[in-house]
């Protein structure tokens, strides 16, 4: 649900929302909810000084509960070292 | 097509000065600061429309963003529209939405803030739409407004300025336009985030 709920929110506001993929990755240490954007929405989904990034978080962590949720935000182009 | 370079800041090119007003249309205009960065809206430019329309399409973009997301979440809600003054206002009414007001309303703040940039998206211009939820806003008005009366009260009886404590923008607006409704005028002073409204006596 969270993943699914973060995916809307992104692509309702970005330019290219065919190209955002939110996965659920299982760690170890819990679960980080990744999310990948157009590399021209990187700036959009972070915001000026990070706004969009925490208004995100804000909204998720609070459908998330106790556990709270970890966001990452990654664009496409790139690979996680 | 292509985008510029992420993180800048493009500033408030839609934005329409308020003409005649002073402290008011300032506050008025920080709550609405909707960060946006340097790309341009994909949508279409609603330049044509009159500005009502624009606000009422405002509203339904707004309504479908929020009602996908209460339907994900599994949420009981319902939407009301409604245009007030020169704003969209959506409010998010019925069930236990405590959990998206958080506390002190700041996802209540995280959403409204998501909402305007979905509006941008579709109209490609700055949104300043209010949005409330399980009437967080209306009460918190509605104690701003009690505030300001009895401090008309105090000040009318006193005959001396009155400052109260640091408030937002929003809150500042409110509190404006409770004194000037009461017959007094009032001003903001000191630096965000500690600026303050000040009741002045009549002179």
């Amino acid at each position: 649900m969270l993943a699914e709920a973060l995916e809307h929110l992104v692509r309702g506001i970005v330019r290219h929302p065919d190209d955002v993929t939110v996965r659920d990755k299982q760690l170890r240490r819990g679960s980080i909810l990744e999310v990948r954007v157009h590399p021209d929405d990187m700036g959009k989904v972070i915001g000026r000084r990070g706004r969009t990034a925490e208004a995100l978080r804000s909204v998720i962590g609070a459908l998330a509960g106790k556990g709270g949720a970890k966001i990452d935000f990654v664009d496409v182009d790139r690979r996680r070292r | 097509m292509s985008d510029q370079t992420p993180v800048t800041d493009t500033d408030d090119v839609t934005e329409t000065p308020d003409a005649d007003n002073t402290d008011e249309a300032v506050d008025a205009n920080d709550a609405s600061d909707l960060d946006t960065d340097g790309t341009e809206p994909s949508g279409e430019a609603s330049s044509t429309s009159s500005p009502e329309d624009l606000l009422e399409t405002e509203g339904e973009i707004a309504a479908d963003y929020l009602e996908e997301l209460l339907d994900i979440a599994d949420l009981d809600g319902d939407l009301d529209m409604d245009v007030e003054g020169d704003r969209a206002s959506v409010s998010i009414v019925g069930g236990d939405l405590s959990l998206l007001v958080g506390r002190d309303g700041e996802v209540l703040e995280a959403l409204q803030e998501l909402t305007r940039l979905a509006v941008y998206r579709e109209t490609g211009e700055r949104s300043r739409l209010m949005l409330d939820i399980g009437g967080h806003r209306a009460d918190k008005r509605a104690r701003l407004e009690k505030l300001a009366a009895d401090t008309v009260a105090t000040v009318k009886d006193s005959g001396e300025r009155q400052a109260l404590t640091p408030m937002s923008p929003f809150e500042r607006k409110v509190v404006h336009d409770a004194v000037a409704a009461a017959g007094l005028t009032s001003e903001s002073e000191g630096e965000e985030p500690r600026r303050y409204v000040v009741v002045l006596p009549q002179s």
